[in-house]
């Protein structure tokens, strides 16, 4: 059994179908991208999946339970764990105060729950005294992946965690996702840059106009002429020019 | 919760000097002062546990107050009853008032929850206004004298002092007891961020009721000590927006969301109060409203976050300019 399955998940928005019919299957310790253009209904699905807004039709099953109209937090409680696009910190709580907020999901008394997000903080490399409102984009952005590893999540949804970043911090940060897929968590990762994609995941799905235009591997997808066509474009050949 | 870490040699000058207060200065007037600042302080506390540490910003909290004044006076007119048997009915009834305001309005963000409140506390105030059963307009009075302790009417005002303190020391270690546990991470994040918190887990809705009951229950104690302590309520000190907006400013001036930022924001605000009403007598009784606004103005423009914030920063700066010496 599949651990996470969306099957024909669809989201409207009056009479705009941002999401048509998705469908995701992931199996424990995947690593999965979604990749496609600004608008494609990447980011609605993720919310979908991540009880942040209820599907319009289709469903939505972790290891089995139904979680199709159920809320973030009850997807959080089941084991699915979300970063955002825009990273919403606790900006003035302390890094170890925000990571604690996501360790008292699974450990109620306070010492427990300041263990595990000590030793989380650390795997981050952030100052756990720091005030998050004190951080720049990439300390956001790995506060953000700490807290929601606090949880204690069997699936990770990372919305664009890795973007912003230099290429220094990236390379960092792809050793971090990969320790944390290294541990057993599976991944779903929304990405635009194409190298984490290649990099880190084995099986792609591409989104536009609310649509799954292809699956497969990294190197399946990116020889995809639809793929090419509506997201990563082809390079520039001498009969395109127009004299 | 990590946070700069609190003198606790400040706390306990802080409560001994909130205990020998009235043995120092022993005049009526410097009691009645100490009283007065007691129950802003506890009110304020009170809504600093919703208003404050959930950010769900009430600006009716009058209601709860006002059941809590009514209900102990309420028993004595009709039964005959000490004010103290009404206490436990009062939290009662504020917590299903509560309960009523905050299951539809807690569950949206935005604004509705505090446009709920000043809604529902208006119209409680003008529906008692002109309700014979509690007093209508001239409200309602309680033991002119004590018939025994139980009655809690004392010439002096040295034992409401001290019942009133034991209360303080009551919601504030209450207060600091949660600021430490899930329940206090939980309600600070929901007020940084529901969407987030929620992600996290944080059962948003059921924290935010959670907090609002507590916050209804101590202000209901508030409003029942004032109604005990002065044997009167009528619809404007009941149940008015002053009363309510009282309690937002001490807590906002003072630092809402900490501890003891009630507590200084009384401390500033009480004696500032008592010093314009004795300077200007009835007639500068509208000055209140103008301290208020401006006190509204100078936090909003200078110290949104207090001034226990501006004392934390600055404690802060002090310590990384010793650590930079050293």
């Amino acid at each position: 059994m599949p651990l996470l399955e969306a099957t024909d998940v669809s989201k409207t928005f009056g009479s705009f179908r941002a999401v048509s019919g998705a469908s995701l299957s992931l199996d424990q310790g995947e690593i999965v991208g979604l990749i496609g253009p600004n608008g494609a209904g990447k980011s609605t699905f993720f919310n979908c999946l991540a009880g942040d807004m209820p599907p319009s039709a289709g469903r939505i099953t972790l290891d089995g339970i139904d979680l199709t109209y159920a809320s973030a937090d009850v997807h959080a409680r089941a084991g699915i764990g979300r970063t955002f696009q825009v990273p919403a910190t606790f900006e003035d709580m302390s890094v170890l105060d925000n990571v604690m907020v996501g360790a008292f999901l699974r450990h109620a008394h306070r010492d427990e729950a300041r263990a595990r997000a000590g030793r989380i903080v650390s795997l981050t490399g952030l100052r756990p005294d720091q005030r998050a409102r004190s951080l720049g984009t990439p300390g956001r952005k790995r506060l953000e992946i700490a807290r929601v590893l606090a949880t204690e999540p069997r699936v990770m949804l990372l919305d664009e965690a890795l973007a912003g970043l230099t290429p220094g911090e990236l390379q960092e940060a792809i050793a971090l996702v990969r320790k944390i897929h290294e541990t057993g968590v599976t991944i779903v990762i929304v990405e635009h840059i194409m190298e984490v994609i290649m990099t880190l995941t084995r099986r792609v799905l591409v989104f536009n106009q609310g649509h799954v235009i292809a699956s497969g591997t990294p190197e399946e997808v990116v020889r995809d002429e639809q793929v090419i066509e509506a997201y990563l474009g082809r390079p520039f050949r001498r009969e395109d020019r127009r004299d | 919760m990590t946070k700069l870490p609190t003198s606790r040699v400040g706390v306990v000058l802080l409560a001994a000097g909130l205990l020998v207060y009235p043995l120092v200065f022993t005049g009526a007037f410097y009691h009645d002062v100490g009283v007065s600042f007691l129950l802003a302080a506890i009110a304020a506390s009170a809504w600093n546990i919703v208003g404050g540490y959930a950010g769900q910003i009430s600006v009716g909290h009058s209601m709860f107050f006002g059941i809590g004044a009514y209900t102990p006076l309420l028993f004595y007119t009709l039964f005959g009853w000490s004010p103290i048997a009404g206490i436990p009915v009062a939290i009662v009834l504020s917590l299903g008032l509560a309960a009523l305001i905050g299951l539809p309005t807690l569950r949206l963000s935005g604004h509705y929850f505090s446009m709920a409140t000043i809604a529902v506390a208006e119209l409680i105030r003008l529906l008692v206004s002109t309700w014979s059963f509690v007093g209508a307009a001239i409200g309602l009075q309680g033991p002119a004298s004590g018939r025994g302790w139980w009655d809690l009417t004392f010439r002096s005002e040295l034992p409401y002092y001290y019942i009133f303190l034991a209360v303080l020391g009551l919601v504030l270690a209450v207060t600091a007891a949660f600021e430490s546990r899930r329940f206090g991470y939980y309600v600070r994040a929901i007020k940084a961020g529901e969407r987030a918190a929620k992600s996290l887990g944080v059962p948003v809705l059921q924290t935010k009721m959670q907090a609002l009951a507590l916050s209804a229950v101590f202000t209901s104690v508030a409003g029942s000590l004032y109604a005990v302590k002065t044997g009167f309520v009528d619809p404007g000190s009941g149940f008015g927006i002053l009363v309510s907006v009282q309690m937002v400013i001490i807590a906002a001036l003072g630092g809402a969301g900490t501890l003891y930022g009630p507590l200084l924001g009384a401390l500033i605000l009480i004696p500032l109060q008592t010093a314009t009403n004795n300077w200007l007598g009835g007639g500068g009784s509208g000055l209140t409203f103008i301290i208020y606004g401006g006190i509204i103005v100078l936090i909003a423009r200078f110290e949104p976050g207090g001034l226990m914030e501006l004392w934390y920063r600055l404690r802060a700066k002090r310590w990384r300019k010793l650590d930079a010496a050293a």
